[in-house]
Protein backbone atom coordinates (compact mmCIF):
# COMPACT_ATOMS: atom_id res chain seq x y z
CA UNK A 1 0.00 0.00 0.00
CA UNK A 2 2.99 2.05 0.87
CA UNK A 3 4.53 3.92 -1.81
CA UNK A 4 6.21 6.26 -0.02
CA UNK A 5 5.76 7.74 3.68
CA UNK A 6 7.10 9.77 6.40
CA UNK A 7 6.89 10.29 9.78
CA UNK A 8 5.89 14.15 11.07
CA UNK A 9 5.09 14.20 14.52
CA UNK A 10 3.42 11.01 15.81
CA UNK A 11 1.21 10.56 12.94
CA UNK A 12 2.32 9.00 9.76
CA UNK A 13 1.86 10.92 5.87
CA UNK A 14 0.95 7.67 3.48
CA UNK A 15 0.16 7.65 -0.01
CA UNK A 16 -2.89 4.81 -0.53
CA UNK A 17 -2.95 4.17 -4.72
CA UNK A 18 -3.26 5.59 -7.48
CA UNK A 19 -2.34 2.54 -8.20
CA UNK A 20 -4.09 -0.16 -5.49
CA UNK A 21 -6.35 -2.74 -6.65
CA UNK A 22 -9.03 -2.20 -3.79
CA UNK A 23 -9.29 1.91 -4.86
CA UNK A 24 -11.07 1.00 -8.37
CA UNK A 25 -9.32 2.61 -10.72
CA UNK A 26 -6.70 5.32 -9.94
CA UNK A 27 -7.62 6.75 -6.96
CA UNK A 28 -4.89 8.32 -4.79
CA UNK A 29 -5.51 8.79 -1.25
CA UNK A 30 -3.26 11.25 1.06
CA UNK A 31 -3.65 9.78 4.50
CA UNK A 32 -2.39 10.94 7.83
CA UNK A 33 -2.51 8.10 10.38
CA UNK A 34 -2.12 7.78 14.20
CA UNK A 35 -1.62 4.30 14.52
CA UNK A 36 -4.16 2.44 12.66
CA UNK A 37 -6.54 5.66 12.95
CA UNK A 38 -7.13 7.44 9.95
CA UNK A 39 -6.26 11.04 11.18
CA UNK A 40 -7.19 13.00 7.80
CA UNK A 41 -7.91 11.32 4.11
CA UNK A 42 -7.65 13.47 1.18
CA UNK A 43 -8.34 12.38 -2.13
CA UNK A 44 -6.10 13.36 -5.45
CA UNK A 45 -8.19 12.93 -8.30
CA UNK A 46 -6.85 13.45 -11.96
CA UNK A 47 -5.32 10.44 -13.04
CA UNK A 48 -7.50 9.15 -15.49
CA UNK A 49 -8.54 12.98 -16.88
CA UNK A 50 -8.74 12.84 -20.46
CA UNK A 51 -9.92 16.46 -21.37
CA UNK A 52 -14.10 14.81 -22.70
CA UNK A 53 -15.86 18.08 -22.13
CA UNK A 54 -13.42 19.66 -24.25
CA UNK A 55 -13.19 16.55 -27.22
CA UNK A 56 -17.12 17.22 -27.15
CA UNK A 57 -16.98 20.65 -28.34
CA UNK A 58 -14.93 19.56 -31.64
CA UNK A 59 -17.23 16.36 -31.91
CA UNK A 60 -20.81 16.73 -33.58
CA UNK A 61 -23.80 15.93 -31.08
CA UNK A 62 -24.08 11.93 -32.49
CA UNK A 63 -20.39 11.66 -32.39
CA UNK A 64 -20.70 12.82 -28.59
CA UNK A 65 -23.12 9.96 -27.95
CA UNK A 66 -19.82 7.40 -28.03
CA UNK A 67 -17.85 10.02 -25.31
CA UNK A 68 -20.32 9.07 -22.69
CA UNK A 69 -19.99 5.47 -23.11
CA UNK A 70 -16.39 6.32 -22.12
CA UNK A 71 -17.04 8.49 -19.05
CA UNK A 72 -19.08 5.57 -16.48
CA UNK A 73 -18.03 2.43 -18.14
CA UNK A 74 -20.32 0.59 -16.10
CA UNK A 75 -23.36 2.63 -17.07
CA UNK A 76 -22.58 3.60 -20.39
CA UNK A 77 -26.37 3.13 -21.76
CA UNK A 78 -27.60 5.46 -18.84
CA UNK A 79 -24.98 7.81 -19.95
CA UNK A 80 -26.90 7.71 -23.13
CA UNK A 81 -29.91 8.23 -21.78
CA UNK A 82 -28.80 11.22 -20.19
CA UNK A 83 -27.15 13.00 -22.97
CA UNK A 84 -30.02 12.28 -25.35
CA UNK A 85 -32.29 13.72 -23.34
CA UNK A 86 -30.76 16.96 -22.53
CA UNK A 87 -30.42 16.83 -26.68
CA UNK A 88 -33.89 16.15 -27.03
CA UNK A 89 -34.99 19.21 -24.85
CA UNK A 90 -33.42 21.36 -26.90
CA UNK A 91 -34.84 20.09 -29.67
CA UNK A 92 -38.43 20.12 -27.45
CA UNK A 93 -39.39 17.02 -29.93
CA UNK A 94 -41.72 13.60 -29.54
CA UNK A 95 -40.18 10.59 -28.90
CA UNK A 96 -42.31 7.35 -29.62
CA UNK A 97 -43.74 4.89 -26.98
CA UNK A 98 -41.47 2.05 -27.98
CA UNK A 99 -38.05 4.15 -27.46
CA UNK A 100 -39.27 5.78 -24.14
CA UNK A 101 -40.01 1.88 -22.87
CA UNK A 102 -37.46 0.78 -24.23
CA UNK A 103 -35.02 3.07 -22.59
CA UNK A 104 -36.45 2.36 -19.61
CA UNK A 105 -35.14 -1.37 -19.73
CA UNK A 106 -32.74 -0.71 -21.00
CA UNK A 107 -30.99 2.05 -17.88
CA UNK A 108 -32.70 -0.73 -15.88
CA UNK A 109 -30.25 -3.46 -17.52
CA UNK A 110 -27.63 -1.23 -17.19
CA UNK A 111 -28.23 -0.63 -13.36
CA UNK A 112 -28.35 -4.22 -12.64
CA UNK A 113 -25.37 -4.80 -14.98
CA UNK A 114 -23.33 -1.72 -12.33
CA UNK A 115 -24.74 -3.23 -9.28
CA UNK A 116 -23.87 -6.84 -10.24
CA UNK A 117 -19.81 -5.28 -10.68
CA UNK A 118 -20.38 -3.52 -7.37
CA UNK A 119 -21.24 -6.64 -5.37
CA UNK A 120 -18.92 -8.62 -6.85
CA UNK A 121 -15.87 -5.67 -6.17
CA UNK A 122 -17.15 -5.61 -2.73
CA UNK A 123 -17.06 -8.87 -2.06
CA UNK A 124 -13.64 -9.05 -3.33
CA UNK A 125 -12.55 -6.17 -1.58
CA UNK A 126 -13.73 -7.59 1.96
CA UNK A 127 -12.29 -11.21 1.49
CA UNK A 128 -15.26 -12.87 0.05
CA UNK A 129 -13.77 -13.81 -3.48
CA UNK A 130 -16.37 -16.08 -4.35
CA UNK A 131 -19.30 -13.59 -4.94
CA UNK A 132 -17.19 -11.76 -7.44
CA UNK A 133 -17.65 -15.16 -9.33
CA UNK A 134 -20.89 -15.35 -8.76
CA UNK A 135 -21.75 -11.55 -9.53
CA UNK A 136 -19.43 -11.59 -12.84
CA UNK A 137 -20.98 -15.09 -14.12
CA UNK A 138 -24.44 -13.35 -14.98
CA UNK A 139 -23.29 -9.97 -15.61
CA UNK A 140 -21.53 -11.56 -18.41
CA UNK A 141 -24.53 -12.74 -19.52
CA UNK A 142 -25.37 -9.27 -19.07
CA UNK A 143 -22.66 -7.97 -21.65
CA UNK A 144 -23.78 -11.37 -24.03
CA UNK A 145 -27.61 -9.43 -24.20
CA UNK A 146 -25.98 -5.98 -24.75
CA UNK A 147 -23.14 -7.39 -27.49
CA UNK A 148 -26.12 -9.19 -29.10
CA UNK A 149 -28.42 -6.04 -29.27
CA UNK A 150 -25.83 -3.37 -30.36
CA UNK A 151 -22.48 -4.98 -31.31
CA UNK A 152 -21.00 -3.99 -28.03
CA UNK A 153 -20.17 -5.32 -25.37
CA UNK A 154 -19.59 -2.56 -22.96
CA UNK A 155 -19.54 1.01 -25.41
CA UNK A 156 -22.63 0.39 -26.65
CA UNK A 157 -23.97 4.16 -27.67
CA UNK A 158 -27.42 2.36 -28.10
CA UNK A 159 -29.78 4.98 -26.96
CA UNK A 160 -28.95 8.37 -29.41
CA UNK A 161 -30.90 11.86 -29.77
CA UNK A 162 -34.07 11.05 -31.15
CA UNK A 163 -35.05 7.41 -29.62
CA UNK A 164 -33.04 3.90 -30.53
CA UNK A 165 -30.15 3.21 -32.19
CA UNK A 166 -32.70 0.36 -33.95
CA UNK A 167 -35.40 -1.87 -33.18
CA UNK A 168 -34.86 -5.09 -30.34
CA UNK A 169 -34.89 -8.16 -31.90
CA UNK A 170 -38.40 -10.28 -30.33
CA UNK A 171 -35.62 -13.35 -29.80
CA UNK A 172 -32.89 -11.04 -28.03
CA UNK A 173 -36.29 -9.83 -25.66
CA UNK A 174 -37.15 -13.43 -24.91
CA UNK A 175 -33.76 -13.56 -23.57
CA UNK A 176 -33.62 -10.97 -21.71
CA UNK A 177 -36.82 -11.94 -19.90
CA UNK A 178 -35.46 -15.82 -19.59
CA UNK A 179 -32.36 -13.81 -17.65
CA UNK A 180 -34.44 -11.69 -15.51
CA UNK A 181 -36.43 -15.00 -14.54
CA UNK A 182 -33.53 -16.38 -12.98
CA UNK A 183 -31.35 -13.33 -11.84
CA UNK A 184 -33.60 -13.38 -8.98
CA UNK A 185 -32.37 -17.10 -7.45
CA UNK A 186 -29.07 -15.57 -8.00
CA UNK A 187 -29.71 -12.67 -5.98
CA UNK A 188 -30.46 -15.14 -4.03
CA UNK A 189 -27.10 -16.65 -3.80
CA UNK A 190 -25.07 -13.34 -2.99
CA UNK A 191 -27.44 -12.55 -0.47
CA UNK A 192 -26.58 -16.21 1.31
CA UNK A 193 -23.25 -15.28 1.11
CA UNK A 194 -22.97 -11.69 2.31
CA UNK A 195 -26.10 -10.67 3.99
CA UNK A 196 -26.26 -12.69 7.33
CA UNK A 197 -22.38 -13.26 6.80
CA UNK A 198 -20.65 -12.65 10.16
CA UNK A 199 -17.39 -11.46 8.47
CA UNK A 200 -19.09 -9.24 6.16
CA UNK A 201 -21.14 -7.66 8.75
CA UNK A 202 -18.18 -7.09 11.18
CA UNK A 203 -16.26 -5.47 8.47
CA UNK A 204 -19.03 -3.16 7.56
CA UNK A 205 -22.44 -2.78 9.93
CA UNK A 206 -21.37 0.71 11.93
CA UNK A 207 -18.20 1.36 9.46
CA UNK A 208 -18.32 4.57 7.11
CA UNK A 209 -21.37 6.34 8.67
CA UNK A 210 -22.74 9.27 6.76
CA UNK A 211 -25.39 11.12 8.62
CA UNK A 212 -28.13 12.15 6.60
CA UNK A 213 -27.87 16.16 6.75
CA UNK A 214 -24.15 15.63 5.90
CA UNK A 215 -25.00 13.47 2.58
CA UNK A 216 -27.71 16.10 1.40
CA UNK A 217 -25.14 18.97 1.96
CA UNK A 218 -22.25 17.05 0.32
CA UNK A 219 -24.46 16.42 -2.78
CA UNK A 220 -24.23 13.47 -2.55
CA UNK A 221 -26.84 11.04 -4.41
CA UNK A 222 -27.81 7.86 -5.38
CA UNK A 223 -27.65 4.52 -3.20
CA UNK A 224 -25.13 6.12 -0.85
CA UNK A 225 -27.64 9.10 -0.09
CA UNK A 226 -30.92 6.49 0.30
CA UNK A 227 -28.53 4.64 2.86
CA UNK A 228 -28.64 7.73 5.15
CA UNK A 229 -32.28 7.62 4.93
CA UNK A 230 -32.80 10.46 2.73
CA UNK A 231 -35.83 8.74 0.50
CA UNK A 232 -34.59 10.72 -2.78
CA UNK A 233 -34.54 9.05 -6.09
CA UNK A 234 -34.74 11.26 -9.36
CA UNK A 235 -37.00 8.16 -10.82
CA UNK A 236 -39.39 9.17 -8.21
CA UNK A 237 -39.30 12.91 -7.51
CA UNK A 238 -38.37 14.41 -10.55
CA UNK A 239 -39.39 11.36 -12.39
CA UNK A 240 -38.30 11.22 -16.49
CA UNK A 241 -39.28 8.93 -19.33
CA UNK A 242 -42.37 7.77 -17.61
CA UNK A 243 -41.19 6.03 -14.46
CA UNK A 244 -43.96 7.84 -12.46
CA UNK A 245 -46.10 5.08 -14.51
CA UNK A 246 -43.81 2.07 -13.11
CA UNK A 247 -44.88 0.39 -9.61
CA UNK A 248 -41.54 0.09 -7.73
CA UNK A 249 -40.46 0.72 -4.28
CA UNK A 250 -37.11 3.67 -3.93
CA UNK A 251 -35.01 1.70 -1.24
CA UNK A 252 -34.33 3.77 1.76
CA UNK A 253 -31.58 2.87 4.51
CA UNK A 254 -31.75 3.80 7.87
CA UNK A 255 -28.02 3.92 9.26
CA UNK A 256 -25.58 4.98 6.50
CA UNK A 257 -23.28 2.98 6.97
CA UNK A 258 -21.37 0.28 4.95
CA UNK A 259 -23.77 -2.28 5.35
CA UNK A 260 -26.53 -0.34 4.59
CA UNK A 261 -25.61 1.17 1.48
CA UNK A 262 -24.95 -2.71 0.42
CA UNK A 263 -28.25 -3.68 1.92
CA UNK A 264 -29.76 -0.85 -0.63
CA UNK A 265 -27.97 -1.59 -3.41
CA UNK A 266 -29.14 -5.12 -3.18
CA UNK A 267 -32.60 -4.22 -2.60
CA UNK A 268 -32.30 -1.91 -5.78
CA UNK A 269 -31.12 -4.81 -7.52
CA UNK A 270 -34.09 -6.53 -7.12
CA UNK A 271 -36.03 -3.38 -7.46
CA UNK A 272 -34.39 -3.22 -11.07
CA UNK A 273 -35.28 -6.39 -12.14
CA UNK A 274 -39.32 -5.81 -11.54
CA UNK A 275 -39.08 -2.43 -13.32
CA UNK A 276 -37.48 -4.69 -16.73
CA UNK A 277 -40.12 -6.80 -16.08
CA UNK A 278 -42.56 -3.99 -16.24
CA UNK A 279 -41.04 -2.87 -19.06
CA UNK A 280 -40.97 -5.53 -21.30
CA UNK A 281 -44.77 -6.01 -20.72
CA UNK A 282 -45.49 -2.27 -21.49
CA UNK A 283 -43.28 -2.64 -24.61
CA UNK A 284 -45.75 -1.33 -27.45
CA UNK A 285 -45.22 -1.94 -30.66
CA UNK A 286 -44.26 0.70 -33.17
CA UNK A 287 -41.70 2.84 -34.59
CA UNK A 288 -38.03 3.26 -32.28
CA UNK A 289 -37.11 6.57 -33.56
CA UNK A 290 -38.75 10.07 -33.82
CA UNK A 291 -40.33 11.22 -37.02
CA UNK A 292 -38.44 14.16 -36.81
CA UNK A 293 -35.95 14.37 -39.96
CA UNK A 294 -33.50 17.15 -38.24
CA UNK A 295 -33.06 14.60 -35.77
CA UNK A 296 -32.81 10.97 -37.21
CA UNK A 297 -32.09 10.62 -40.83
CA UNK A 298 -34.44 9.12 -42.97
CA UNK A 299 -34.72 4.78 -43.20
CA UNK A 300 -32.53 3.78 -46.07
CA UNK A 301 -35.07 2.59 -48.28
CA UNK A 302 -36.86 6.45 -48.73
CA UNK A 303 -33.52 8.04 -50.06
CA UNK A 304 -33.89 6.18 -53.62
CA UNK A 305 -37.96 7.83 -54.07
CA UNK A 306 -37.19 11.04 -52.23
CA UNK A 307 -35.35 14.26 -52.99
CA UNK A 308 -36.19 15.73 -49.51
CA UNK A 309 -34.98 12.46 -47.48
CA UNK A 310 -31.37 12.64 -49.52
CA UNK A 311 -30.91 16.09 -48.78
CA UNK A 312 -32.30 15.73 -44.51
CA UNK A 313 -29.45 12.35 -45.32
CA UNK A 314 -26.95 14.68 -46.71
CA UNK A 315 -27.65 17.68 -44.18
CA UNK A 316 -27.50 15.63 -41.20
CA UNK A 317 -23.94 13.65 -42.14
CA UNK A 318 -22.61 16.18 -43.25
CA UNK A 319 -22.80 18.96 -40.72
CA UNK A 320 -24.81 17.05 -37.99
CA UNK A 321 -27.76 17.34 -36.29
CA UNK A 322 -28.39 20.88 -35.14
CA UNK A 323 -30.30 21.74 -31.83
CA UNK A 324 -31.58 25.17 -31.33
CA UNK A 325 -29.56 27.51 -29.73
CA UNK A 326 -30.08 27.32 -25.70
CA UNK A 327 -29.21 25.57 -22.39
CA UNK A 328 -30.53 22.32 -21.11
CA UNK A 329 -30.32 19.99 -18.05
CA UNK A 330 -31.90 16.76 -17.93
CA UNK A 331 -30.74 14.97 -15.12
CA UNK A 332 -31.80 11.27 -15.12
CA UNK A 333 -31.13 8.75 -11.96
CA UNK A 334 -27.68 6.86 -12.73
CA UNK A 335 -26.73 4.16 -10.51
CA UNK A 336 -24.30 6.56 -8.24
CA UNK A 337 -26.72 9.06 -8.69
CA UNK A 338 -27.94 12.04 -10.16
CA UNK A 339 -26.31 12.01 -13.49
CA UNK A 340 -26.63 15.01 -15.78
CA UNK A 341 -25.76 16.46 -19.07
CA UNK A 342 -25.84 20.35 -19.46
CA UNK A 343 -25.19 21.03 -22.79
CA UNK A 344 -25.02 24.67 -24.59
CA UNK A 345 -25.78 24.89 -28.10
CA UNK A 346 -25.58 27.97 -30.39
CA UNK A 347 -27.45 26.63 -33.04
CA UNK A 348 -24.47 25.11 -34.92
CA UNK A 349 -23.72 21.16 -35.82
CA UNK A 350 -21.12 21.22 -32.09
CA UNK A 351 -21.84 22.12 -28.70
CA UNK A 352 -20.56 25.02 -27.38
CA UNK A 353 -20.11 23.32 -24.43
CA UNK A 354 -20.95 20.40 -22.95
CA UNK A 355 -20.55 19.37 -18.89
CA UNK A 356 -21.16 16.23 -17.06
CA UNK A 357 -22.79 16.65 -13.55
CA UNK A 358 -20.84 13.30 -12.68
CA UNK A 359 -22.46 11.55 -9.24
CA UNK A 360 -19.23 10.01 -8.23
CA UNK A 361 -17.56 12.98 -8.35
CA UNK A 362 -20.02 14.63 -5.92
CA UNK A 363 -20.29 11.24 -3.34
CA UNK A 364 -16.89 10.92 -3.68
CA UNK A 365 -15.62 14.20 -2.42
CA UNK A 366 -17.58 13.24 0.91
CA UNK A 367 -14.63 10.66 1.43
CA UNK A 368 -12.98 12.53 3.69
CA UNK A 369 -15.84 12.93 5.88
CA UNK A 370 -16.86 9.33 6.23
CA UNK A 371 -13.06 7.82 6.97
CA UNK A 372 -12.04 10.19 9.24
CA UNK A 373 -11.31 8.77 12.41
CA UNK A 374 -12.24 4.94 11.29
CA UNK A 375 -9.57 2.49 10.66
CA UNK A 376 -7.22 2.29 7.62
CA UNK A 377 -8.82 -0.99 6.68
CA UNK A 378 -12.10 -0.38 7.08
CA UNK A 379 -10.70 2.47 4.31
CA UNK A 380 -11.13 -0.56 1.71
CA UNK A 381 -14.88 -0.80 2.96
CA UNK A 382 -15.82 2.66 2.33
CA UNK A 383 -14.46 3.44 -0.75
CA UNK A 384 -16.04 0.08 -2.54
CA UNK A 385 -19.05 1.30 -0.98
CA UNK A 386 -19.00 4.58 -2.45
CA UNK A 387 -18.49 2.71 -5.64
CA UNK A 388 -16.79 5.72 -7.51
CA UNK A 389 -16.06 5.23 -11.03
CA UNK A 390 -12.72 7.08 -11.82
CA UNK A 391 -13.66 7.29 -15.37
CA UNK A 392 -16.21 10.04 -14.85
CA UNK A 393 -14.74 11.53 -11.65
CA UNK A 394 -11.68 12.75 -13.66
CA UNK A 395 -13.41 12.84 -17.28
CA UNK B 1 -41.40 27.78 0.21
CA UNK B 2 -40.21 30.45 -3.10
CA UNK B 3 -43.33 29.62 -4.95
CA UNK B 4 -41.26 28.81 -8.12
CA UNK B 5 -40.40 31.82 -10.29
CA UNK B 6 -42.49 34.43 -9.32
CA UNK B 7 -41.88 33.90 -5.45
CA UNK B 8 -37.71 34.14 -6.72
CA UNK B 9 -38.65 37.42 -8.27
CA UNK B 10 -40.16 38.70 -5.11
CA UNK B 11 -37.12 37.46 -3.22
CA UNK B 12 -34.54 39.21 -5.66
CA UNK B 13 -36.14 42.26 -6.96
CA UNK B 14 -33.09 43.62 -8.20
CA UNK B 15 -31.67 40.18 -9.97
CA UNK B 16 -32.88 39.28 -13.19
CA UNK B 17 -35.31 35.97 -12.96
CA UNK B 18 -35.67 33.57 -15.81
CA UNK B 19 -36.74 30.05 -17.18
CA UNK B 20 -34.50 28.00 -19.33
CA UNK B 21 -35.49 25.70 -22.25
CA UNK B 22 -35.62 22.84 -19.67
CA UNK B 23 -37.61 24.25 -17.21
CA UNK B 24 -35.10 25.20 -14.86
CA UNK B 25 -35.45 28.76 -13.31
CA UNK B 26 -32.38 30.98 -13.03
CA UNK B 27 -31.49 33.98 -11.70
CA UNK B 28 -28.57 36.19 -12.94
CA UNK B 29 -26.17 37.94 -10.33
CA UNK B 30 -23.81 40.60 -10.25
CA UNK B 31 -20.85 39.50 -9.07
CA UNK B 32 -20.78 41.32 -6.28
CA UNK B 33 -24.32 39.57 -4.94
CA UNK B 34 -22.94 36.08 -5.26
CA UNK B 35 -22.45 35.27 -1.92
CA UNK B 36 -25.04 37.15 -0.07
CA UNK B 37 -27.77 35.76 -2.77
CA UNK B 38 -26.28 32.25 -2.36
CA UNK B 39 -26.32 32.90 1.45
CA UNK B 40 -30.22 33.60 1.31
CA UNK B 41 -30.79 31.15 -0.84
CA UNK B 42 -29.40 28.09 1.22
CA UNK B 43 -30.19 29.41 4.78
CA UNK B 44 -33.45 31.39 4.10
CA UNK B 45 -35.14 29.59 0.61
CA UNK B 46 -34.10 25.92 1.26
CA UNK B 47 -32.03 25.56 -1.54
CA UNK B 48 -29.50 23.62 0.75
CA UNK B 49 -28.29 21.57 -1.48
CA UNK B 50 -25.46 22.34 -4.08
CA UNK B 51 -25.07 19.85 -7.25
CA UNK B 52 -22.79 21.85 -9.60
CA UNK B 53 -20.81 24.30 -10.87
CA UNK B 54 -19.36 25.27 -14.19
CA UNK B 55 -18.72 27.74 -16.93
CA UNK B 56 -19.30 28.75 -20.30
CA UNK B 57 -16.39 30.24 -22.15
CA UNK B 58 -17.02 33.16 -24.83
CA UNK B 59 -13.74 34.96 -25.45
CA UNK B 60 -15.44 37.70 -27.72
CA UNK B 61 -17.31 39.18 -24.28
CA UNK B 62 -16.19 41.70 -21.95
CA UNK B 63 -16.80 39.43 -19.04
CA UNK B 64 -15.62 36.05 -20.60
CA UNK B 65 -16.60 33.12 -18.23
CA UNK B 66 -20.67 32.61 -17.48
CA UNK B 67 -20.73 30.55 -13.91
CA UNK B 68 -23.83 28.09 -13.84
CA UNK B 69 -24.18 27.25 -10.08
CA UNK B 70 -27.12 24.29 -9.74
CA UNK B 71 -28.70 24.66 -6.63
CA UNK B 72 -31.27 21.64 -5.63
CA UNK B 73 -34.38 22.32 -3.29
CA UNK B 74 -35.23 19.12 -1.08
CA UNK B 75 -38.53 20.42 0.03
CA UNK B 76 -40.06 21.47 -3.34
CA UNK B 77 -37.83 18.99 -5.62
CA UNK B 78 -36.77 21.75 -7.68
CA UNK B 79 -33.38 23.12 -9.46
CA UNK B 80 -32.42 26.48 -9.35
CA UNK B 81 -30.07 28.01 -11.92
CA UNK B 82 -27.42 30.83 -10.44
CA UNK B 83 -25.65 32.68 -13.50
CA UNK B 84 -23.17 35.01 -13.08
CA UNK B 85 -20.30 36.32 -15.62
CA UNK B 86 -16.81 37.23 -14.52
CA UNK B 87 -13.32 38.15 -16.41
CA UNK B 88 -10.80 36.37 -13.97
CA UNK B 89 -11.80 36.42 -10.37
CA UNK B 90 -15.43 35.52 -8.40
CA UNK B 91 -16.30 35.22 -4.25
CA UNK B 92 -16.04 31.58 -3.64
CA UNK B 93 -19.29 29.93 -2.29
CA UNK B 94 -17.23 26.97 -0.58
CA UNK B 95 -17.54 28.41 3.32
CA UNK B 96 -21.27 28.17 2.38
CA UNK B 97 -21.52 25.01 0.51
CA UNK B 98 -18.88 22.44 1.36
CA UNK B 99 -19.53 20.26 -2.11
CA UNK B 100 -18.49 23.37 -3.92
CA UNK B 101 -14.81 22.57 -3.11
CA UNK B 102 -14.20 20.10 -5.36
CA UNK B 103 -16.13 21.76 -8.10
CA UNK B 104 -14.72 25.46 -7.99
CA UNK B 105 -11.28 23.79 -8.39
CA UNK B 106 -12.28 22.07 -11.51
CA UNK B 107 -13.60 25.54 -13.02
CA UNK B 108 -10.13 27.08 -11.67
CA UNK B 109 -8.19 24.10 -13.24
CA UNK B 110 -9.87 23.73 -16.56
CA UNK B 111 -10.69 27.53 -17.00
CA UNK B 112 -9.15 29.66 -14.82
CA UNK B 113 -11.44 31.57 -12.32
CA UNK B 114 -9.96 32.34 -9.24
CA UNK B 115 -12.01 32.02 -6.30
CA UNK B 116 -11.68 34.27 -3.73
CA UNK B 117 -11.86 32.75 -0.26
CA UNK B 118 -11.47 29.10 -1.19
CA UNK B 119 -9.37 27.24 1.53
CA UNK B 120 -7.55 25.38 -1.35
CA UNK B 121 -7.55 26.76 -4.86
CA UNK B 122 -5.31 23.89 -6.55
CA UNK B 123 -5.51 22.03 -9.61
CA UNK B 124 -7.44 19.40 -9.27
CA UNK B 125 -7.52 17.61 -12.95
CA UNK B 126 -4.59 18.50 -14.43
CA UNK B 127 -0.87 18.53 -13.01
CA UNK B 128 0.74 20.91 -10.94
CA UNK B 129 3.02 22.55 -13.33
CA UNK B 130 0.30 22.89 -16.32
CA UNK B 131 0.16 25.48 -18.00
CA UNK B 132 -3.34 27.30 -19.53
CA UNK B 133 -6.35 26.46 -18.63
CA UNK B 134 -7.67 23.75 -21.98
CA UNK B 135 -11.39 24.30 -21.54
CA UNK B 136 -11.47 27.91 -22.36
CA UNK B 137 -12.20 28.59 -26.12
CA UNK B 138 -9.09 30.62 -27.37
CA UNK B 139 -6.89 26.91 -26.17
CA UNK B 140 -6.37 24.95 -29.23
CA UNK B 141 -7.35 20.62 -29.12
CA UNK B 142 -4.75 18.39 -29.78
CA UNK B 143 -1.83 20.93 -29.09
CA UNK B 144 -0.65 19.46 -25.87
CA UNK B 145 2.68 16.95 -26.41
CA UNK B 146 1.48 13.41 -25.10
CA UNK B 147 4.12 11.39 -23.47
CA UNK B 148 5.73 7.98 -24.53
CA UNK B 149 4.06 8.46 -28.12
CA UNK B 150 5.84 6.65 -30.83
CA UNK B 151 7.16 9.82 -33.31
CA UNK B 152 9.60 7.36 -35.13
CA UNK B 153 7.76 5.32 -37.95
CA UNK B 154 8.08 2.01 -36.47
CA UNK B 155 6.56 0.10 -38.84
CA UNK B 156 7.16 1.36 -42.12
CA UNK B 157 3.74 2.27 -42.72
CA UNK B 158 3.06 6.01 -41.99
CA UNK B 159 3.53 9.00 -43.81
CA UNK B 160 7.01 9.70 -42.44
CA UNK B 161 8.14 6.28 -43.64
CA UNK B 162 10.71 6.91 -46.04
CA UNK B 163 9.97 5.37 -49.45
CA UNK B 164 11.34 1.51 -49.48
CA UNK B 165 12.21 0.32 -53.63
CA UNK B 166 9.02 -1.86 -53.03
CA UNK B 167 6.68 0.68 -51.77
CA UNK B 168 7.98 3.11 -54.08
CA UNK B 169 6.85 1.38 -57.62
Amino acid sequence: MAIQSERRGSTLHINMGPQHPSTHGVLRLELELDGETVVSCKPVIGYLHTGIEKTFEVKTYLHGVTLTDRMDYLNPLGNNLAYALSIEKLFECEIPERAVVGRVLLAELTRINSHLVWVGTTGLDLGASSVFLYAFREREALLDLFEWMSGARMMTSFIRPGGLAEDFEPEWLAAVDHFLDVLPSRVDDYEALLTNNPLFKERTVGIGVLKAEDAIEMGVSGPILRASGVAHDLRKTNPYCGYERYPFDAIVGQNGDCYDRYRVRIAELRESIKLCKQALSFLPPGPVKTADRKIVPPPREELGRSMEALIHHFKIYTEGIRPPAGEAYVPVESPRGELGFYVVSDGSGRPVRVHERAPSFANLQAISLVAQGGLVADLIAIISSIDPIMGEVDR
Amino acid sequence: MTGGLDGLKAAFPTAEAGMSADGIPYLRLATADLSEAAGRLRNELGYGRFIDLTAVDDPDRVDRFELLYLLYSMAERAWLRLRVRTDETVASVTPLFRAANWCEREVYDLFGVRFEGHPELTRIMLPDDWEGHPLRRDAPVGGEPVDFTVTRDVYGTGPSAPPGPERSG
